[in-house]
């Protein structure tokens, strides 16, 4: 057992001690319902029955951003062996990290594109021009959709890329779109900078 | 008088075992049994008497104590008001010490934060607000339209008043009007709530009161972060932060409306269904909040298990208000398998960050507070059922907090390192 744990132990030990007063206390028998408004409710609570059978939501199948002219159906991506996110095979077409959340779920859910290819524009070429405001929508599988609201696009260099921002969880539904930016690294082969799109589900 | 021990002793040993799970306490912590209610200033607070209330240092253990405090004040004024609409005398007077005892807490929570002698003038402050929604809830009881128009215009100046003090409090942090805006939303909520609950509308008084708690909760974190130079009060916006508000916020919610419930039963057949509705709401939101740390598949799981717990726990209660003994045991038995296989999954989700021991001790002391409080209710041991109600939330948040802190370190090591290659060839470096 570590340090922490057994402190915790002893703490819930001596929770436990502390309410064996309050238990001995709410010992006492109460008195039978007598009144009708009463039999009601017993009645009522007898039919409840908690919430279950949690249907997730669907997969995001495409994301359309008409102020960039964006529209693609999505890759799933998931983590590379050195635990860099995937990115989609084809410049043309987006990629949704399918390790995250779900869009329109509680969290962020992530959205990744190439800016470029050797020979021109790709998917996100145009990412970097959103601004606060801007609309994107995302359609899942089943026909629905979300709608999401920019809030801000910044840029980082990559060895600060704000992971927590990004892809912590967190129950406020919202949506990260990430792609290439800055200078290339030609020896690398690689943008030495990330732009990342920050937006939160609209009404 | 009434005991103030058992929730100083509960403060106690609740702070040491938040203090020693949360991983982004770095703060070394001296162990359980050596640590005084003052020096254990970190996570959520028991209250007690005066000078019982530990003040808060860090952004996050300030913001975990007046997102309690505020939470839970709002709905001690709802039930106060409620006693009111009822005209159950017995629990009024119940209501009324319990409201008037944490208001004097929470001005002494409030002056950790901002210093005593702008404690004591958000104190005063407040203690108006009680008074006028005292007197609001007495005319809608009354039916006196003109006594009910003077509280509500008394309220929006309260509104007004902690505005012009936050502002101050604050330094200018804050802006007298975006405190006033928000402070009127609490009062506008309040007052609908009595409104709905006098009309019968009890679908609208519980959603309502929920909306007023939830909005509550994030004053305190506001009013938390006000309370620092901006720099250090950013620590409050980063997403681990904000996990563990949220979801401290959701499960404190749960205790209180699995509370409302249990004594909704007595009230008959509408005010239980409205009450109920509101804690399968929760339960939804929990579950997505879980989907979004452990995935679709496991959160199925976690409703399965929760949606148990829930029922074992109105069952109790339901057993409780019909007089059936042998249903009561059969209750309770129930509630510690339900108990055993939930704390057997959080255990398994957290992968094994908190041994199960712990957690299925937690759980049960959440169970048993609430056995205790509907057993006080049913018996009109109004006090006893109060004094529950304050432990087992305060109980409730301290075992959000331990169990987002181990969520925290099962899942940060799964998140993607570093950016994205999401470039192929400069073609767009070169363009621009």
């Amino acid at each position: 057992m570590t340090r922490a744990t057994g402190r915790l132990a002893a703490g819930v030990a001596a929770l436990a001690v502390a309410l064996a007063g309050c238990s001995a206390a709410g010992a006492q028998r109460p008195p039978p319902a007598a009144t009708a408004t009463t039999a009601a409710g017993v009645e009522a609570a007898r039919q409840f029955h908690s919430t279950r059978g949690y249907r997730a939501t669907p997969v995001p199948v495409r994301i359309e951003i008409p102020r960039i002219g964006v529209a693609s159906s999505l890759a799933r991506l998931g983590r590379a062996p050195d635990r860099t996110v995937e990115v989609p095979d084809r410049w043309e077409q987006a990629g949704w990290y399918a390790l995250g959340t779900r869009p329109g779920d509680p969290g962020s859910a992530v959205i990744l594109g190439h800016v470029d290819s050797k020979r021109g524009p790709a998917v996100f070429f145009r990412l970097r021009e959103l601004r606060p405001g801007d609309q994107i929508q995302v359609v899942r599988a089943d026909g629905s959709s979300v709608r999401f609201a920019v809030d801000r696009t910044a840029q980082y260099g990559k060895r600060r890329f704000p992971t927590d921002d990004v892809y912590y969880p967190t129950l406020t539904p919202a949506l990260r779109l990430v792609t290439c930016g800055g200078s290339f690294d030609a020896t690398a082969g690689h943008y030495r900078s990330n732009v990342i799109v920050f937006a939160t589900r609209s009404p | 008088m009434r005991s103030r021990t058992g929730p100083v002793v509960l403060a106690i040993v609740l702070l040491a075992a938040a203090a020693a799970c949360d991983a982004t306490n770095n703060r070394s912590s001296p162990p359980a049994s050596t640590q005084a209610p003052a020096q254990a200033s970190d996570q959520h607070a028991g209250h007690g008497e005066h000078g019982a209330v530990a003040a808060a240092a860090t952004p996050a253990a300030r913001a975990a104590q007046l997102e309690q405090y505020f939470a839970q004040h709002t709905l001690l004024a709802i039930r106060q008001m409620r006693s009111i609409l009822t005209a159950t005398p017995e629990y009024r007077e119940a209501a009324d010490a319990e409201l008037e005892e944490y208001t004097e807490e929470l001005g002494q929570v409030v002056g950790g934060a901002y210093g005593d002698a702008q404690g004591e003038r958000f104190e005063r402050i407040w203690q108006d607000g009680i008074t006028h929604f005292t007197a609001y809830a007495t005319a809608v009881a009354g039916n006196d339209a003109q006594a009910r128009q003077q509280a509500r215009t008394t309220l929006e100046a309260d509104a007004g008043a902690y505005g012009a003090w936050l502002a101050g409090a604050s330094k200018g942090r804050v802006g007298a009007a975006d405190a006033t805006a928000a402070m009127r939303t609490h009062v506008e909520q309040l007052m609908r709530q009595a409104d709905a609950y006098a009309a019968k509308d009890y679908d609208q008084a519980y959603r309502t009161e929920r909306d007023a708690y939830e909005h509550m909760f994030a004053a305190g974190t506001a009013l938390a972060k006000a309370s620092f130079p901006p720099k250090t009060a950013a620590a409050l916006d980063a997403p681990v932060a904000q996990l563990r508000a949220a979801f401290a916020m959701l499960l404190g919610e749960h205790m209180q409306l699995i509370i409302d419930t249990q004594r909704a039963t007595f009230a008959g057949a509408p005010e239980f269904k409205a009450a109920a509705a509101e804690v399968n709401a929760n339960t939804t939101a929990l579950t997505k909040g879980m989907s979004a740390i452990v995935g679709p598949v496991k959160a199925k799981e976690f409703q399965s298990a929760w949606a148990n717990h829930v029922e074992g726990l109105l069952a109790y209660s339901t057993a409780v208000a019909d007089g059936d003994e042998s249903a009561r045991a059969a209750a309770r038995e129930e509630m510690r398998g339900y108990g055993s296989r939930l704390a057997l999954f959080l255990s398994d989700i957290v992968r094994n960050e908190l041994p199960l021991a712990p957690i299925t001790s937690a759980l049960g002391q959440h169970d048993q507070h609430l056995v205790d409080q509907v057993d006080a209710y049913a018996a009109k041991r109004f006090d006893d059922a109060q004094a529950m109600e304050l432990e087992g939330y305060a109980q409730m948040l301290g075992v959000a907090n331990t169990l987002v802190g181990a969520l925290q370190r099962t899942v940060k090591p799964g998140l993607p390192v570093g950016g994205s290659q999401t470039g192929g060839g400069g073609t767009a470096h070169r363009r621009r």
